[in-house]
């Protein structure tokens, strides 16, 4: 046991890759919160006043409303919300033509995060691309592959864009899914928020690539707080991925967004995150507060939204991606892997409101904790009256490495309809000493047999990432956590 | 003695009501700065709303929106002989101690052919005459912080149940502790019971919960304490059935030493809004805990189980395994949690809850959860709720039963699962008597 500690210690004070900052020319908004602020972010961004009075009202009701902090399995000091800057952009050059307009710097930092902006056409065609919507602090620098897509009628750019040229749409959907009214940061992203991804597919339209966006946060001192819109019209498939990280900093940085997705009748909607934001050091100094809501709606029959997370970063994750079934045989899937270390907390899980009937809903939630953090998982599956012959399958498995970690359970669950067939199970444990010793008697050393086990463990949710994020999460998951037994 | 009620408000009246009460309140100095300490707690906590997040879906308000006499004494009314007998359960009669709005009753009580040394006696007197044990136990479970109903009885109890069992002592026969409640007005009632079950010692004990001549409807705030020492054994049986009128908060919070086992049921088929708090603390390793409960609920009536399994020490086992059956416009809660500390290792804890909707007004909410902070256990919960297996329903059905027939025999083995653990045979036929009565409705 003494080696296997001692190698989850090693293990366990690996170095975040992705703590370096780009020196690039940022203009930033004073600091701080006030209906000045969030006039200078609408001007920044050219709104239409319509847009600004949206800003206006959610700022007004943020106003009003308490800093939740206590219900949650979460600890950290008040945040201060006026030592933090809400707008950081790099400063452009002109308006972009092409790559080769973007600033260098840019180019090298997105690519030392692996994430390539030219569009590389590979030999087997656009169909193996990913387009990807870059977001650096507050602004949106480059989208990939928007002329491919838009021949078929996909838009894909950034919220400010969608702002200037599809405001019909905007209107229509942004806030229909998370209202501003809907929580405290959910009203805090709708007064302040910078930018973020748009993306609409049209009736009947397959989307031929990933979709992705990159977050990065790179200016100190600021946070982030973008908006991403998804609409898949009537048939549509969109697949949609989503990757962040950001410097390492002593300073705690807050991270608040909202994503709302709108699945029409028989469309599908596939959204899957990698988040490794800077989880913060050994001693639990900075780290991204990840305060994050999600949510999606399967507004027409037969739709189906799904949502898969690796979540491995930030210091703290307060984060519930939802799916309000309310078209009749609609599906909600949430697929999630959340990992903690040294003393990063997470606080995170799903809701799934059945409304329609024959709705379906798959849960299935991984949590591994290790070093001296804490890992709940928080659901709520509701039935609600009406919903008949709904289906709910819940599974959430703690996994504990090391002695002084907590892994926490708070399944919550209301019925309403006589036809419900709800499902839960947990499971808390740790890896267990005779799957060990199994592969060390065929000759696997401890520390790749647990990698193993916990990419065993991880399997059923790992399987519906798309091919390349599997592979990154694979690794992401080792560097967190290759050899730790508890 | 006359019935002495006093009106009684939500919020500071409380306050005003302790301050004019609290000293014709039974205890000594000791006992009075436990009350002291209680209201203070109480009103710092208030009565539950929405927000707190563990009466999130029972709200108690509305129970305490009408203004409750409050009972400190014993009520006037006489229940003879005959009528308390309505009560007992055939085939357990030798112990049996009867309640009156938790006043013991001399005369209506059986408990002669105890056990040398086994103490049972109501526990305003106790508190004078078994001191030295008041003194160690009284309050020292139930944290008046932990829960506004606990301190709330903490403070403004009149009366109760005590019961002590020394060292080494067997008591064979099951004691059978009948609560009588009583009321022509509304009334709160908190009956504050105290067992203390000493080293290697066995108690099986079975209470029943029964409205007599009851006018109105009451609430009843009743807080159990139970203290397990070392090696001992404790079956504990709660029985709530005939309690229409009664909204009660029932809170029995147990402290479990080395090598202890302690057995709890939970079986409630009738009530009008019930909640049940069942909290185990296992301070020492080697020890044993079941818990195992049962609805039947119907109409409008709303039934809650509230369980905390909280594992202090290493080596320990727990079980949970709750069921419901709803119809009509009833609700079902149940809120279980296990809590594994720090360095409480090779823990087992298992939590199960099923449950079957019968209607489609009914309504259950089910949190079952996990808090652990050791890493060689086992613990897992499950939760499921359905209705009855059409397949089954079809095979009986080809069998020549009647569709009644064929659900009433699928509902009774599904209920049947959480009472197979009572160990006491009496008692089992006793409650599938009840359970069969129950499903013919």
């Amino acid at each position: 046991m003494s080696d296997t500690n001692q190698l989850l210690e090693e293990i366990t004070g690996s170095e975040y890759k992705y703590g370096w900052t780009t020196n690039i020319d940022t203009e930033t908004a004073p600091k701080g919160i006030n209906a000045e602020v969030i006039r200078f972010i609408s001007q920044k961004k050219n709104e239409p006043t319509w847009m600004l009075e949206l800003r206006l009202k959610a700022f007004r009701h943020w106003l009003t409303l308490e800093e939740p902090r206590h219900w949650a399995k979460i600890q950290y000091p008040a945040i201060n919300f006026n030592d933090i800057i809400y707008f950081a952009a790099p400063k452009p050059k002109k308006q972009l033509k092409n790559l080769n307009e973007v600033d260098p710097e840019l180019l090298k930092t997105f690519e030392k995060l692996g994430i390539s902006l030219e569009e590389q056409k590979r030999l087997s065609g656009v169909e193996s691309s990913i387009a990807v919507d870059a977001v650096i602090d507050s602004v949106s620098v480059k989208t990939t592959f928007k002329e491919v897509l838009a021949e078929k009628g996909i838009i894909f750019c950034s919220f400010s864009e969608a702002v200037q040229e599809h405001p019909e749409l905007v209107k229509e959907y942004m806030g229909s899914v998370v209202p501003y009214t809907d929580n405290f940061y959910a009203a805090l992203n709708a007064a302040v928020f910078s930018d973020g991804s748009f993306c609409y597919v049209p009736k009947g339209v397959r989307c031929p690539m990933e979709l992705s966006t990159y977050f990065r946060i790179n200016s100190a001192g600021t946070g982030q707080f973008e908006r991403t819109l998804i609409i898949a019209d009537e048939g549509a498939y969109v697949s949609y991925l989503e990757g962040c990280t950001a410097p390492k900093r002593d300073e705690n940085q807050l991270h608040a967004a909202v994503v709302e997705i709108v699945a029409h009748k028989n469309a599908e909607v596939k959204y899957s995150t990698v988040q490794n934001w800077y989880p913060g050091d050994k001693d639990g100094k900075g780290g991204i507060y990840n305060f994050v809501t999600k949510r999606g709606i399967c507004i027409g029959n037969n739709s189906k939204i799904s949502w898969t997370q690796v979540e491995t970063g930030s210091a703290i994750t307060w984060k519930y991606p939802s799916v309000i079934l309310k078209g009749d045989n609609s599906i909600g899937e949430f697929y999630s892997v959340a990992v903690t270390n040294n003393l990063q907390q997470a606080d995170t899980g799903t809701k799934m409101t059945h409304i329609g009937k024959n709705t379906r809903s798959t849960i299935v939630s991984k949590g591994i904790s290790a070093g001296k953090s804490n890992n709940s998982y928080r659901g709520l599956v509701r039935i609600n009256k009406g919903a008949h012959n709904a289906r709910n399958f819940s599974q959430c498995d703690s996994l504990l490495m090391g002695d002084k970690c907590g892994a926490h359970t708070f399944p919550y669950i209301e019925i309403k309809d006589k036809s419900a067939i709800v499902e839960h199970e947990a499971t808390t444990s740790k890896i267990g000493e005779d799957q060990l010793f199994y592969c060390n008697q065929r000759g696997i050393e401890t520390e790749k047999a647990i990698g193993l086990i916990v990419n065993g463990y991880c399997k059923e949710v790992l399987n519906q990432l798309p091919m390349e994020f599997a592979v990154e999460s694979q690794k992401l998951l080792a560097v967190s956590l290759e050899g730790s037994v508890g | 003695m006359n019935a002495t009620v006093e009106k009684i408000k939500t919020g500071d009246k409380f306050a005003e009501l302790f301050d004019r009460l609290h000293t014709q309140l039974p205890g000594n100095a000791s006992i009075q700065s436990i009350r002291k300490n209680a209201i203070a707690a109480f009103l710092k906590q208030g009565i539950p709303t929405r927000k707190n997040e563990e009466y999130k879906y029972s709200l108690p308000e509305k129970l305490f929106k009408t203004n409750y006499s409050l009972a400190t004494k014993l009520p006037s009314l006489q229940i003879t002989a005959d009528d308390s007998k309505t009560f007992d359960i055939s085939g357990i009669t030798q112990n049996k101690i009867v309640l009156i709005n938790g006043f013991y009753s001399q005369q209506l009580s059986s408990v002669n052919n105890l056990t040398k040394g086994v103490i049972v006696s109501d526990i305003s007197t106790s508190f004078e005459k078994h001191a030295a044990h008041i003194e160690k136990h009284f309050a020292k479970y139930a944290n008046v912080d932990a829960d506004p109903f606990i301190a709330l009885n903490s403070a403004l109890n009149a009366n109760g149940l005590f019961i002590f069992v020394p060292e080494n002592t067997v008591v064979e026969q099951p004691i059978h502790i009948i609560n009588i409640i009583t009321a022509n007005e509304l009334s709160l009632i908190q009956p504050r019971n105290l067992f203390i079950i000493e080293k290697n010692a066995e108690i099986k004990i079975i209470e029943s919960l029964d409205a007599y001549k009851l006018s109105t409807n009451v609430v009843v705030n009743m807080v159990t304490e139970i203290s397990v020492a070392e090696q001992s054994k404790v079956q504990y049986y709660k029985l709530q059935n005939d309690c229409e009128k009664i909204a009660q908060i029932n809170t029995t919070q147990v402290y479990q030493l080395e090598n202890s086992h302690f057995d709890t049921n939970t079986v409630t088929l009738n009530g009008d809004w019930v909640r049940n708090n069942l909290n185990i603390v296992v301070d020492a390793e080697n020890c044993e805990t079941h818990l195992n409960g049962l609805f039947i609920s119907k109409n409008n009536q709303h039934i809650d189980n509230h369980t905390l399994v909280d594992h202090q020490k290493p080596n320990c086992q727990s079980n949970q395994l709750y069921k419901g059956v709803l119809s009509g416009k009833s609700t079902g809660v149940f809120n279980g949690k296990i809590y594994v500390r720090r360095d409480a290792q090779k823990i087992n804890a298992y939590q199960s809850s099923k449950n079957i909707l019968l209607s489609d007004d009914a309504t259950i909410n089910t949190k079952p959860e996990l808090e652990i902070y050791a890493d060689d256990v086992k613990c897992s919960h499950g939760s499921s709720t359905g209705q009855l297996n059409e397949d089954a329903l079809f095979y009986l059905r080809a069998r020549g039963l009647s569709t009644d027939s064929a659900k009433r025999m699928l509902l009774y083995a599904f209920a049947s699962d959480a009472i197979n653990t009572i160990r006491i045979d009496v008692l089992k036929e006793h409650i599938d008597k009840l359970i069969e009565k129950q499903l013919i409705q």
